[in-house]
């Protein structure tokens, strides 16, 4: 009878993985699809002198030959500076913005629904519409920005076409776009916690500061740290903004290793040399996030 | 329980994917069919895709009377210079293409025709006649065989704001050298405006409006073996004396180039037609680019062409009606009509039309240029040249490299290029 009862809910637990897996195998698949394998072809191009009008009948593998090409080039290993730089600023700066507004929105008694849909409004638009935005406002000759500066006394800026001044613009426009971002994530956090232990700290004394770091952080530490792992992501492909404001330049000052691949590999449809670049991009994205996936994982 | 749920969902992805995958009945022709739909009566459905802009502007402005003419509809895609250059190499692998008729410039021509990219236009039966500029089709042919068609004649010209030039003491006709232009900058900057702008902004844009400059000189990019020859007196002489025109206005994009020097607050600045439609009430207006550096020089070809072509891809889906289109855009009817919209036609009859000269007199000065451009450098390789030589000419504009330290770093990469 026992042993009856065992075989049956043995049958029921296989049951169950079957299903299971018989459910996610169409995930599975299409992830397999729409990654795994661009993935392995990109590797398999980074091998070879891939030109995409010549086509792949006429390739042929180089082994290393575009890795070292890239690693030698000034100007790839000032792009991959430039996008370390970037995503460490952009980053650093959204976050903190982001928390700062989620946290004074979540201590609004009143308009904090208005308020959360008109800070939300940056990140609904298009990163192209953006750029063309900006660029129209920072224009040298029509622009708000210089014309205020004008107005003001101050000098007039060549905003994108400065070595002084380009690099930060583009960044102060991300920063712009992608502050609501980390805010919407970390307000949706805010509201799990427990309003117990902000009023067991007030009744022991502790100050706003207080609560903010000993219950506040602790509380949505690993909302922050899915935020900083989707915008250290994000960030490091930056593209359609140097793409338009920039191009990469001046003098190399805005060039992102995306708008480098574009250059060098997308354009001229080299894209074997393309492809290695993508993949020592891909690396290094996963070295940035290791951090948080591991934490993440465990 | 769990077996029927699991039976029902296989049954529902079964029947979506049978959905998505179907309606292979459709009204896609995917031939070459070309023309042959009248008995239909259903339209013919053709994609075109061009240079946004101007360029594209004067395209579709002769497009509605084909379209009915032929019982076709025409779709088009507008794009920039590097989307435009991407987008007709990536459909040109397919076996049938999704464009019927593109836009091409006169730089992509090497690249494109060695991979078989552009049908071969004398093939299918087209000719140029004697009424186009015969300058402007040496780019659109290899060997005796025509791939394209000179569409829109752009080509380098110096624009000037009237009043500014005036103040500098000069008439437009006045401006003849290197020289001029120095001086007029020089005026301009020292009355508080600026003097000269110069395009920055992508490798493409800086070397293009470069090149003017380096032929006065009586440099060029390649040697007669298309090895680069950018480390050079010439070449250097020609970098300095752009500094210093650089040093006397700026650098801007292109739309700023035009509002700076229509509004008043610069004077002079390289430009091509399609950028600016100038009038005898415009404050703007634009001249030959001048072909020698001083009085005492010898006179050199300094326009560079740009000239946009229109060609036909060889995995056209409807080659014959594309063949049609492109000889009814490339007509002097329809070419004349293409000007009220910002359009440069590069026949004489329309250049040199008494109306037209009478409302855009400009385009004796654009007549002239085309008939003497240079082009530049028929070589596959030339995206990637000018990716190299802009990056590091955008270094030593922006004084991160010495003259010699970017044209050496150039010389040296472009060599590994061209090797």
């Amino acid at each position: 009878m026992r042993r009856n009862e065992i075989r049956k809910l043995g049958s029921a637990s296989a049951q169950t993985k079957r299903f299971g897996i018989c459910m996610i195998s169409p995930t599975v698949l299409l992830l397999l699809i729409m990654t795994a394998y661009p993935l392995v072809f990109t590797l398999i191009y980074s091998f070879t002198d891939y030109n995409y009008l010549k086509g792949t009948d006429n390739a042929s593998f180089i082994l290393f030959d575009n890795y070292i090409k890239l690693f030698k080039n000034d100007y790839f290993r000032q792009a991959v500076g430039n996008t370390i730089k970037f995503t460490i600023l952009a980053v650093l700066l959204e976050m903190g913005l982001g928390l700062l507004i989620a946290v004074f929105i979540h201590s609004l008694k009143r308009a904090q629904k208005i308020m959360r849909t008109l800070l939300l409004l940056p990140y609904l638009l298009p990163a192209v519409t953006v750029a063309l935005s900006w660029r129209m406002m920072l224009s040298s000759n029509y622009g708000i920005i210089n014309q205020f500066l004008t107005s003001l006394g101050l000098p007039c800026y060549n905003w994108f076409l400065d070595t002084k001044t380009a690099f930060g613009a583009i960044l102060l426009i991300d920063v712009w776009q992608n502050v609501p971002f980390v805010f919407l994530l970390l307000f949706a956090s805010l509201q799990s916690v427990p309003e117990g232990q902000y009023e067991a700290a007030r009744i022991d004394g502790a100050d706003a500061l207080h609560q903010f770091w000993y219950i506040t952080i602790p509380n949505i530490k690993n909302s922050l740290a899915l935020c900083a792992l989707l915008r250290t992501i994000d960030t490091f492909r930056l593209f359609e903004k140097v793409n338009v404001l920039t191009g990469g330049g001046p003098a190399g000052t805005t060039s992102t290793i995306t708008q480098y691949l574009y250059n060098y590999g997308i354009k001229s449809l080299d894209f074997g040399f393309g492809s290695a670049g993508a993949i020592v991009m891909t690396l290094l994205v996963l070295i940035l996030s290791s951090f948080y996936i591991k934490r993440a994982m465990g | 329980m769990k077996k029927l749920l699991a039976l029902i969902l296989t049954l529902a992805m079964a029947l979506s994917l049978a959905a998505c995958g179907g309606n292979g009945s459709g009204s896609e022709d995917g031939g070459s069919n070309a023309g042959s739909d009248s008995g239909s009566g259903e339209a013919t459905k053709m994609t075109l895709i061009l240079r946004a802009g101007a360029y594209g502007d004067a395209l579709k402005a002769g497009l509605a009377d084909f379209e009915a003419e032929h019982n076709v509809e025409i779709e088009v895609q507008e794009l920039s210079f590097d989307d435009l250059h991407t987008g007709i190499a990536l459909d040109a692998v397919n076996s049938t293409g999704a464009y019927d008729l593109c836009m091409v410039d006169g730089s992509w021509m090497a690249e494109f025709t060695e991979n078989g990219v552009l049908a071969n236009l004398s093939a299918m039966g087209y000719s140029f006649d004697d009424d186009i500029i015969q300058a402007t089709t040496d780019i659109c042919m290899v060997g005796d065989d025509i791939y394209l068609a000179p569409f829109f004649g752009n080509v380098t010209v110096m624009m000037y704001n009237k009043q500014l030039i005036a103040d500098a003491g000069y008439a437009p006709e006045d401006i003849t050298t290197f020289e001029d232009l120095r001086d007029i900058a020089q005026k301009t900057h020292d009355a508080g405006k600026t003097g000269f702008l110069i395009r920055g902004g992508s490798a493409d844009n800086i070397v293009s409006d470069f090149i003017p400059h380096l032929l006065v000189h009586g440099g060029w990019v390649v040697d007669e073996n298309n090895q680069p020859t950018v480390n050079t007196d010439e070449f250097k002489a020609a970098m300095q004396e752009y500094l210093d025109l650089y040093a006397l206005g700026g650098t801007m994009d292109k739309d700023d180039i035009v509002a700076a020097i229509d509004g008043g607050t610069a004077a002079l600045g390289q430009a091509w037609p399609g950028w600016y439609v100038p009038s005898a009430d415009t404050a703007a207006s634009y001249t030959v680019i001048p072909t020698k550096l001083n009085d005492a020089d010898t006179e050199k070809n300094t326009s560079m062409y740009g000239v946009w072509c229109i060609g036909i891809p060889n995995n056209a889906p409807h080659k014959d009606l594309a063949l049609a289109l492109l000889q009814h855009v490339m007509s002097a009817e329809v070419q004349l009509a293409s000007i009220e919209v910002g359009g440069v036609p590069c026949r004489y009859s329309c250049l040199l039309d008494d109306d037209v000269l009478s409302t855009y007199p400009q385009y004796e000065t654009v007549c002239a240029a085309l008939e003497s451009g240079v082009y530049r450098p028929v070589i596959a390789e030339w995206t990637q040249f000018t990716n190299i030589l802009g990056t590091e000419m955008d270094n030593i504009i922006q004084g991160t490299k010495t003259i010699d330290q970017g044209l050496a770093d150039a010389q040296s990469q472009l060599e590994d290029l061209m090797a």
